[in-house]
């Protein structure tokens, strides 16, 4: 007599799902549907973070209208402002200085002491805008240098700047009893030059003096009148303007008819010589320079034509020269009217041009336009405060206008980030990544060109190498291996994916990349020779008599193959001097001998660089992260081929070879495609290994011996340094946005293909 | 054999002089023990100074066990962020602070930050120890590491082009350097290279030690860093304006201006003028500056303080 069965197997209800079961099941649908839209949430919200990270590196600059401040009638000849932009001062023709307060709209008039009765008379003024001074010819032959001092205290929680102008001793240059018509000075803190033109009977003359100041680490020490020069003869023409670099070596002297001389001063201080003479407006019918200014750094100046034309010169090395010269590097669009003046700021590249009833915001670097309008009056001088936040501008019936400028990011958009800029000091437009320097006056080099080509070169090299040992160990793993050992390889790989890819990175760079740039002869000859011995070994083993093959079972053929492959390897590997003295061959300088040398002959018979840490290395090192990824996905693959289907082909007499190629590989397709995408994606972000084997060089070229420099590694070397909200910190988000675009990008092709190939086998 | 002997009679020279020949001014006087000294304080900024500030904090915890001092060393340009938001209130760095730091600084509190001078360091050019190299002035270095080359040398690949000669001659050169965050790559850019921009192959490390370790083990390198982090398996180029002139990276030579890259090691703090700075901060710059930190200074193998310079920096701090 059977047992009796229990009554959940027997009972009425024995075909309905118990109420608890049903319940569970709704709930973990639920809990599942909430998951699935929380990722996608959050994905999204990452990529609306970056986003709004991004945007204002492609915003426009707003400028706007603040206060006016009427002055009283004078002749200004010059206008500054303190580093705050709240009191801008301006320069009277009897040596008094005038500020007008940005808070309050007060109008005071500070007197200078100049320790001198009568009071000198001043027929020339500067503002060197690097120093903050005020530089005074008189009509006697001297000079004074006037500092400002400025000093910010808090009162009643706001900041009060007050102005305490002071005048150092004069100095006498050139002709003693004649007015100093034009002045400009460079100071470098260890040289200083200071350049004068007085009238000399019917012409012009030309006086430099050059001090000189020793520096140590404890500050500076006494300056003194090293040497003066009379430049008179050097210049062709009428001048009408000195600029003098901040490197104080150097001067550049404009004339009437629209030339611009360059004055370098010799080794040994011996004296001037004109080493470029050039005519920035040559093209036009009035070539005359209505303005110029150096730009931010002293290696560029602006030039503004008496049409309105506007282009940038830079110091730099032409192609094949040895001297630095100036050439056109920016051009504009026009004004549409004559230039009044030219003001640069103490921030960045940007600066201001104005005449007639316009004004123009402008940037260097990525030719931009950032702001211009049409004002309802005429602006005859200028100034951009030291932040670049605000501008007080000189109408010509002496009203003083503020304007807020809040222009963050001028220094990027698209054409600073992806496209061919021509920086200072280079010879040709480049892509270039250099984002931070030391100063102020860097002009920083935000293009991702280089960056973008880093990731393509790394992980093309990881591919290259990774792939098809991948590929090939999984195929043999699967299909040719037998199971005993199958079950040991597998898990051995997976634990090498789970390699901390910082171990890897720091393996490479301090063990990997020395050994690699003596033995590369040895590693290129085991590279090509040990797939030829592995096939040919195969070859000759499968034409072996059964009598041999019948000791190793199928599956276990690697008994024989491992050590011949490893014998050859070590014989492959010490040939390597042997093959290097043949084939990789320099001539020794000192013995005059051929000797092998990889390192040095590559350079020679290529043209390209030989690094140590080179994209050698990194492949090398990112195979190691990737190959397991690849083969254990791939391997999977194959090995998910329903059974069935090798029986089969087996039966109808094919080969394990033939069945393995022509059944097994076909089917698997989509999960091999499917292991290479996240391979490869694996590869695109890589950081560590890259980071930390390479010298994260932002070069662009294909050379293997060469390093570069990715977008992920990028992110990793720099946010650290970037200051929050600056234009580096939203240019890496942007590396970042691009880095995503980028997998996506690979990610979605691969998955249609993947959904296509499966499609294709779906019927098998 | 007689070379050899010299070689060996100088290294010996040269190895003893830090430990024999270098000392604190004795002007410096000891660091005096207060009490009522404890709680917390963060440290954040330069990689060159990590290993100071580290044997600092040691040493003032020897006398006051109830301190805790976190530190943290990426790059100078991590300090202004950090004193900014006040997750620290030491902000250690290899360079000034640029104006753009100060103007963030100052706009969130009213008033600049103070820069303490904390001991001298000299940036030492680092060649691999088997390099013959027996100096290089101001435009070969120049010429080395800038594309710009603004002071004006010529282009130089190869160690030929230095006057090294043999299996030298042809022997590219491989540059090493810091990572742009570090104040060391902003300090070298504006006095080595006058401003100029670095050769894009210039490998650049996220760490000095990092720099070291590649000149070590690469026969044709070249690199910079503080000579804090020299090692037996580098050595240290000296340099000059010409030929004539090269200086080692000495104290007397920093000192006297002989020596071009010679520099101070900074602490920024967030002191506001007329107002006396926390208890715990003010105690642990006095220890640096006092004998006691400026000994470790010595041991960590940077410079000391001179005597004025120490005096000054106290009398600012109490301000």
């Amino acid at each position: 007599m059977p047992e009796k069965l229990p009554e959940h197997a027997t009972g009425k209800n024995r075909f309905q799902t118990a109420p608890a079961t049903l319940f569970m099941d709704r709930f973990m649908t639920l809990v599942i549907k909430a998951g699935g839209a929380l990722v996608i949430t959050s994905v999204l919200g990452i990529f609306f973070f970056i986003f709004f990270q991004i945007w204002p590196l492609f915003a426009p600059a707003s400028v706007t209208a603040a206060k006016s401040i009427q002055l009283p009638d004078n002749h200004y000849s010059i206008i500054g402002i303190d580093e705050w932009g709240s009191l801008p001062f301006l320069m009277e023709p009897d040596g008094k200085l005038l500020t007008a307060d940005f808070e309050t709209g007060k109008i005071q008039e500070i007197p200078i002491d100049f320790a001198e009765t009568p009071q000198p008379r001043f027929t020339a003024a500067t503002l060197n805008k690097r120093e903050q001074e005020i530089m005074l010819g008189t009509n006697d032959g001297r000079f004074f240098l006037v500092s400002p001092n400025f000093s910010s205290s808090e009162s009643d929680g706001r900041q009060l700047i007050t102005i305490n102008p002071r005048a150092a001793s004069p100095e006498s240059i050139g002709i003693p009893t004649q007015p100093i018509l034009s002045i400009a000075y460079g100071d470098s803190g260890t040289q200083k030059l200071v350049v004068a033109i007085q009238p000399d009977g019917e012409g012009r003359r030309i006086s430099a003096s050059l001090y000189k100041r020793k520096r140590s680490l404890l500050g500076a020490g006494k300056t003194s009148l090293e040497a003066t020069f009379d430049l008179t003869s050097l210049i062709s023409g009428t001048p009408t303007r000195i600029l003098v670099p901040g490197t104080a070596d150097s001067l550049i002297v404009t004339t009437s008819d629209g030339r611009v001389h360059f004055l370098v001063l010799g080794g040994d201080n011996n004296g001037f010589s004109v080493i470029q003479t050039f005519a920035p407006f040559d093209h036009l019918e009035n070539p005359s320079i209505a303005a110029a200014t150096f730009l931010f750094g002293d290696v560029s100046i602006i030039f503004g034509s008496e049409s309105g034309e506007n282009c940038i010169f830079s110091l730099y090395y032409p192609e094949g020269g040895d001297k630095r010269l100036y050439g056109l590097t920016h051009e504009f669009a026009e004004l549409g009217a004559t230039p009044e003046f030219i003001a640069s700021t103490l921030r960045n590249k940007a600066f201001l041009i104005g005449g007639g009833n316009k004004l123009s915001l402008r940037y260097s670097t990525t030719d931009s336009i950032r702001w211009q309008q049409s004002l309802p009056f005429n602006p005859v001088n200028a100034v951009i405060s030291g932040k670049y936040q605000r501008m007080a501008i000189l109408d010509s019936s002496n009203k003083l206008h503020f304007f807020e400028i809040h222009d963050p990011h001028a220094d990027s958009g698209w054409n600073a980030l992806f496209g061919k800029v021509w920086y200072e000091g280079v010879s040709s437009p480049k892509w270039e990544w250099q984002s931070t320097g030391g100063s102020d006056d860097f002009e920083p080099k935000y293009s991702l060109i280089p960056l973008i080509f880093g990731t393509f070169k790394g992980t093309l090299y990881a591919m290259i190498f990774a792939v098809p040992i991948a590929l090939l160990a999984a195929l043999y793993t699967s299909q040719f291996l037998d199971p005993g050992s199958r079950s040991m390889i597998k898990p051995v790989m997976e634990i090498m994916a789970s390699l901390p890819s910082v171990v890897l990175g720091f393996l490479a760079a301090i063990y990997i990349a020395p050994l690699i740039e003596n033995e590369v002869p040895s590693l290129l000859l085991v590279a090509a020779g040990l797939p030829v011995i592995a096939a040919s070994t195969g070859f000759v083993w499968s034409h072996l008599p059964i009598q041999f093959r019948k000791f190793i079972p199928a599956g276990r053929e690697w008994i024989v193959f491992l050590p011949i492959l490893f014998a050859s390897g070590y014989v492959l590997w010490g040939l390597g001097p042997a093959f290097e003295a043949i084939a990789f061959s320099v001539t020794d300088p000192t013995s005059r001998e051929r000797i092998g040398d990889f390192p040095a002959w590559w350079p020679a018979a290529t043209g390209t660089t030989y690094d140590q840490r080179n994209s050698l290395v990194v492949g090398f090192m990112m195979g190691f992260a990737v190959i397991p990824i690849i083969f254990t996905i791939t391997e999977d693959a194959l090995s998910n081929v329903p059974k069935s289907l090798r029986i089969g082909s087996m039966a109808c007499g094919a080969s394990r070879w033939q069945t393995a190629l022509r059944i097994v590989l076909p089917t698997a397709s989509a999960g091999i495609f499917s292991a290479l995408m996240i391979g490869l994606g694996r590869a695109v972000g890589e950081t560590m290994i890259v980071v930390m084997a390479t010298g994260n060089t932002p070069i662009m070229e294909w050379n293997i011996f060469s390093g570069m420099r990715t977008l992920s590694a990028n992110i990793a070397v720099e946010l650290p340094e970037a200051p929050h909200h600056s234009t580096l910190y939203r240019t890496l988000f942007l590396g970042a946005m691009v880095l995503f675009l980028l997998t996506f990008a690979v990610n979605t092709v691969a998955e249609v293909l993947r959904q296509r190939l499966r499609e294709k086998f779906k019927t098998v | 054999m007689k070379p050899l002997l010299t070689l060996l009679a100088s290294a010996a020279v040269t190895g003893s002089a830090f430990a024999a020949t270098l000392t604190v001014d004795p002007a410096i006087q000891p660091y005096n023990q207060v009490s009522g000294v404890t709680g917390n304080v963060n440290s954040i900024g330069s990689d060159t100074l990590n290993n100071l500030m580290t044997l600092w904090a040691e040493g003032f915890k020897k006398s006051y066990p109830n301190v805790n001092i976190q530190i943290e060393g990426k790059g100078s340009s991590t300090a202004p962020p950090a004193l900014i938001e006040g997750t620290a209130q030491l902000g250690p760095m290899s360079r000034p602070m640029k104006s753009s730091e100060i103007d963030a600084f100052e706009k969130k509190f009213g008033y600049k930050p103070m820069a303490v001078p904390v001991a001298v360091d000299a940036l030492a050019v680092f060649v691999n120890k088997d390099n013959p190299i027996k100096g290089l002035t101001m435009k070969q270095v120049d010429g080395i590491f800038s594309s710009s080359r603004k002071s004006g040398g010529e282009d130089i690949t190869n160690w030929g082009q230095v006057g090294l000669s043999d299996s030298w001659t042809s022997k590219p050169i491989s540059i090493y350097g810091r990572n742009s965050a570090s104040g060391t790559y902003g300090f070298f850019k504006d006095e080595a290279l006058a401003k100029g921009d670095y050769k894009t192959s210039v490998k650049e490390q996220p760490g000095s030690s990092a720099v070291v370790q590649g000149i070590a083990t690469d026969l044709g390198a070249i690199g910079y860093s503080g000579i804090g982090y020299k090692t037996s398996d580098v050595r240290t180029v000296p340099l000059g304006e010409s030929a004539s002139s090269f200086s080692d990276a000495t104290y007397e030579n920093c000192v006297g201006g002989e020596y071009p890259l010679a520099r101070f090691l900074y602490v920024y703090v967030n002191k506001k003028p007329g107002v006396p700075m926390d208890k715990l901060t003010w105690e642990f710059l006095k220890y640096i500056i006092a004998r006691d930190g400026q000994e470790i200074v010595i041991k960590d193998g940077y410079f000391p303080l001179p005597e004025e310079t120490a005096q000054e920096v106290l009398s600012q701090l109490a301000n």
